[in-house]
């Protein structure tokens, strides 16, 4: 079985929607963020970089969310397997999200890591403008790929994080996410919180009643955010 | 089945040429021109709608972004790195999405500092990046001492040799301040790996093709 290594509201929240949406049985195993547990010896022999998630599998542990989704792909027959003539879709979207939307969105949630105290507003600007053209981009892909993009697939679940995480985080700073402004992707929160599984998750992360059509400050039972 | 790849030399269109080159693909190129916008013509946005390079025509359409393209023409020729159901695929996959995540974003802000806050921030945003790099670099140095991978090692070409080749190349001679410029001596194993890559006979003949020099990863010299 699986053991997903998770933080309430963090990129897990990914891989949670996928493998639950999936009906894929797993259990999880809280990375306490309060007591940077993610720092500690354990985690880092799991993932050297201390980023969450990590899934253990009978094959090893996997680090990086793009990574983990790609493999349950494979494994679980989720998305386009090689020789589909959509599998290049499938790739290049899944590492436009890895490697440029959520890349960039991290930028926004920890700007002291990329630039320096006096410029954050400045960065805070950029970055956002940046992250309204990926989503973009996004909302463009979903319309055209609708089952690449279907709520509980990978890339369904991962660009519903993303878009929720914007509107959200960091906690104190202008907001700048319209949702309404990229009708795919808004129909697809409405898809991914009418399926059964979309609540429980909620309830396990203190997601809220409504975690991806309006998003609100978590507040969850177990963990820490941050 | 003839590929095409749409390229700039010494941009990340070159980790796929080194690929194609490695598996030995019928491939040819399209050569781009970035200060005359064949970037931005309506006819390459159709391609990547991001206008960046690599792209590549497929006989099933255009696709772009380095590291799927690595993967996609791993599943169909092989010899970039373990594919599905072969043995230490998930660490594959892991690490390959690592660089892709990592060494190679860090590496473009560390060339494009002004990218992220503006020119008054460039120099913090190169030093933080630098740092950043260098933290990767220490990654991989445990990941190829501590489990000596295959897929990325100094006796076998692959997917994630050629592209931190490539990307790690611009990091050691693009920053404009030379102080903060990434080096490989702290990073034995790595380097190791990369004078390897860099001596297999498909990177010899892209570094001919492209004018990467006779080192090109492990001491690039500006053309």
């Amino acid at each position: 079985m699986y053991t997903l290594h998770y933080a309430p509201d963090n990129a897990s929240l990914i891989i949670r929607l996928v493998l639950d949406g999936a009906g894929i049985p797993y259990r999880t195993a809280l990375v306490n963020r309060a007591s940077r547990q993610q720092d500690g010896a354990a985690y880092r022999a799991l993932n050297p970089s201390g980023l969450i998630p990590v899934l253990e599998t009978p094959q090893g542990a996997i680090a990086e969310t793009g990574a983990i989704l790609l493999w349950l792909t494979d494994i679980h027959k989720l998305g386009p397997a090689p020789a589909d003539p959509d599998r290049r879709d499938f790739l290049q979207w899944m590492f436009f999200l890895s490697n440029t939307a959520h890349a960039d969105l991290r930028q926004i949630f920890y700007p002291h890591q990329y630039a320096p105290a006096e410029a954050h507003a400045g960065h805070h600007e950029i970055i956002a403008a940046r992250m309204l053209c990926h989503f973009g981009l996004l909302d463009a892909a979903a319309r055209q790929h609708p089952a690449l993009f279907a709520p509980a697939k990978p890339l369904g679940a991962y660009t519903l994080a993303l878009t929720r995480w914007a509107a959200l985080y960091p906690v104190h700073a202008p907001r700048w996410m319209d949702l309404a402004a990229f009708p795919a992707l808004a129909a697809l929160a409405r898809a991914q919180e009418a399926r059964v599984e979309t609540p429980v998750i909620a309830r396990a992360e203190g997601l809220g009643a409504h975690p991806f059509t309006r998003p609100e400050q978590p507040n969850p039972p177990e963990g820490a955010v941050l | 089945m003839t590929l095409t790849l749409y390229h700039i030399p010494d941009w990340a269109s070159s980790i796929i040429h080194l690929a194609l080159e490695e598996i030995g693909a019928p491939y040819q190129i399209v050569p781009l021109d970035y200060d005359a916008g064949d970037l931005s013509t309506p006819a390459f946005r159709a391609i990547n709608p991001l206008g960046l390079i690599p792209a590549m025509d497929t006989p099933d359409g255009p696709m772009f972004e380095t590291a799927a393209i690595l993967l996609w023409l791993n599943e169909c020729y092989g010899g970039l790195g373990p594919r599905q159901g072969e043995p230490d695929r998930a660490a594959f996959l892991s690490w390959l999405t690592f660089v892709s995540n990592g060494p190679h974003v860090t590496s473009m802000a560390m060339i494009h500092p002004e990218y992220a806050a503006g020119e008054a921030a460039a120099e913090e945003v190169l030093r933080l990046a630098f740092e950043a790099l260098n933290q990767q670099a220490a990654h991989l140095e445990t990941l190829i001492t501590t489990k000596a991978p295959v897929w990325l090692s100094t006796h076998t070409p692959g997917a994630l040799g050629y592209y931190l080749g490539i990307v790690l190349r611009w990091a050691i001679y693009m920053p404009h301040d030379s102080t903060l410029r990434f080096s490989l001596a702290p990073f034995p194993a790595l380097q190791a790996v990369l004078a390897a890559h860099e001596s297999f006979p498909a990177a010899l003949r892209v570094a001919e093709a492209d004018g990467l020099g006779p080192t090109p990863f492990t001491a690039p010299v500006v053309a």
